[in-house]
């Protein structure tokens, strides 16, 4: 049926590449754009276009960025002497959200996954070993996922890190804020507990 | 239409995501079986699944028919999650290629008995932090025996004569050869000590993995005997192996 109408089929085929969007919701996106005024249509396709065209990673931290250096990178304000390791950029967002950190940041855009054949050549640790080898960082805070991966990840930084003398420290996990122990699965509480501290 | 819940214990081998919120999970369950089950909303709400879904745990899962050929995952219980792993990188590695080589020798849909209580065992041995050497010459040993491709080690594989010492091994011709049969092509050579070792070894039983220490001579003997009877079953090379190498040569370095 939609094969009559080639520039839909075309929309709803592109639009179906999207992560967690399957055809049905594709194509209900592709009706929604075929409703709207024309100009909403083009701002649409124009911020898609300048995305592609401005947006590139930092040399430094290897950030989503418009300015090389990025301006996390270049913020005088912030603390030269401590890296947040992350995995991907949005966890960059999730701590940068909370206003709780104020040194730099490093990307490494993946986490070490034996089971995918993905090893320390293909993410960014070999950029973040040179930022570390300028002697200038004292600390190096490892923020990837709590999972087998971001584990695996952390482990391997912490052997690369120690020799060199920079203090590596990983989050804390445990209890979320605001919630009753009885609904928090086993593994948190094992955690939490094992993870306890003075008071 | 009312589908029956069955409840099954496994382990899981490896979990991807799936659209926003969802996996799809690898089990080996006690049974012997590789299948695949599909966890709606495992990465949105924490309630449902909590860390059950954590490669390596053993669980036991609440399961009903679903679309396809997924099961469709209603509950898992975390039995044990096997967190010592995560304090040795090598540990962690080590897990993951033994439920790559589970995965790839039963293969989807597949079924062996024994297997599972075989990674059990490994897995916990590695979480309590016990010796990782001897226990992956262990698992490696019996994967190969439950499927049915475990060489010939004590006698010749192509005329069943006596062996002399040292021994050539061909995993292509079934595994030892004596000197008559021995071309020097294609083999590795073994010591007869070693030989009487890996038969020994497997006499053992999973609940045993933490009692068997080898020696270094032993394991470095068994290595390549090993790797080549494995290349001969495994139908790809295991992505993981590649990652354990490397992090066994930097160890090596190190030291």
């Amino acid at each position: 049926m939609l094969d009559s109408i080639p520039s839909f089929t075309r929309l709803v085929a592109e639009l179906a590449k999207f992560p967690g969007v399957g055809r049905k919701t594709a194509a209900r996106l592709a009706y929604f754009v075929l409703r709207q005024p024309e100009a909403d249509a083009d701002a649409l396709a124009e911020a898609i276009r300048e995305v592609k065209k401005n947006i590139r990673f930092c040399s430094v931290c290897f950030h989503l960025t418009e300015d090389d250096p990025c301006p996390l990178c270049t913020d005088p304000g912030r603390d030269e002497r401590v890296i947040c390791v992350v995995e991907q950029p949005q966890d960059l967002l999730a701590i940068e959200r909370t206003h709780s950190f104020r040194g730099r940041y490093h990307v490494l855009h993946g986490a070490l996954s034996p089971l995918d054949g993905i090893g320390p050549e293909q993410i960014r640790v070999a950029e973040l070993l040179a930022r570390l080898k300028s002697g200038q960082v004292e600390e190096l805070l490892v923020a990837t996922n709590f999972s087998v991966e971001g584990d695996a990840t952390a482990l391997y930084l912490a052997g690369l890190v120690k020799p060199l003398g920079v203090r590596i420290t990983r989050l804390a996990h445990g209890i979320p804020t605001g919630s009753d122990l009885e609904f928090v699965d086993d593994a948190t509480v094992f955690r939490a507990v094992e993870g306890r501290r003075e008071l | 239409m009312f589908m029956h819940i069955t409840v099954t214990e496994a382990i899981v081998l490896r979990h991807v995501d799936y659209g926003e919120a969802d996996r799809i999970v690898t089990f080996l369950t006690a049974a012997g079986d590789v299948w695949k089950g599909f966890a709606r909303h495992a990465r949105s709400s924490r309630k449902r699944f909590g860390a059950s879904l954590e490669p390596y745990s053993r669980v036991r899962v609440h399961w009903r028919p679903g679309r396809g050929d997924l099961a469709s995952l209603q509950q898992v219980e975390l039995l044990a999650l096997r967190d010592g792993l995560r304090r040795e990188l090598l540990s962690l590695t080590l897990a993951g290629y033994g439920c790559e080589l589970a995965m790839e020798i039963v293969g989807e849909g597949g079924h062996q008995p024994g297997m599972f209580a075989w990674l059990d065992a490994f897995l916990d041995h590695l979480a309590a932090g016990g010796d990782p050497a001897s226990a992956r010459l262990l698992l490696e040993l019996h994967f190969l025996q439950l499927a049915g491709y475990i060489p010939h080690l004590l006698h010749c594989s192509e005329c069943f004569g006596r062996l002399g010492d040292p021994v050539a091994f061909s995993a292509a011709r079934g595994g030892s050869l004596c000197d008559a049969c021995a071309s020097g092509r294609g083999e590795v050579t073994v010591g007869l000590a070693t030989l009487g070792s890996l038969s020994r070894c497997l006499r053992g039983r999973p609940e045993q993995i933490g009692e068997i220490r080898l020696g270094a001579t032993t394991l470095q003997e068994t290595r390549p005997l090993l790797e080549t009877a494995l290349d001969s079953v495994l139908h790809r090379p295991l992505k993981s192996k590649k990652i354990l190498e490397e992090l066994l040569r930097n160890d090596r370095e190190r030291t």
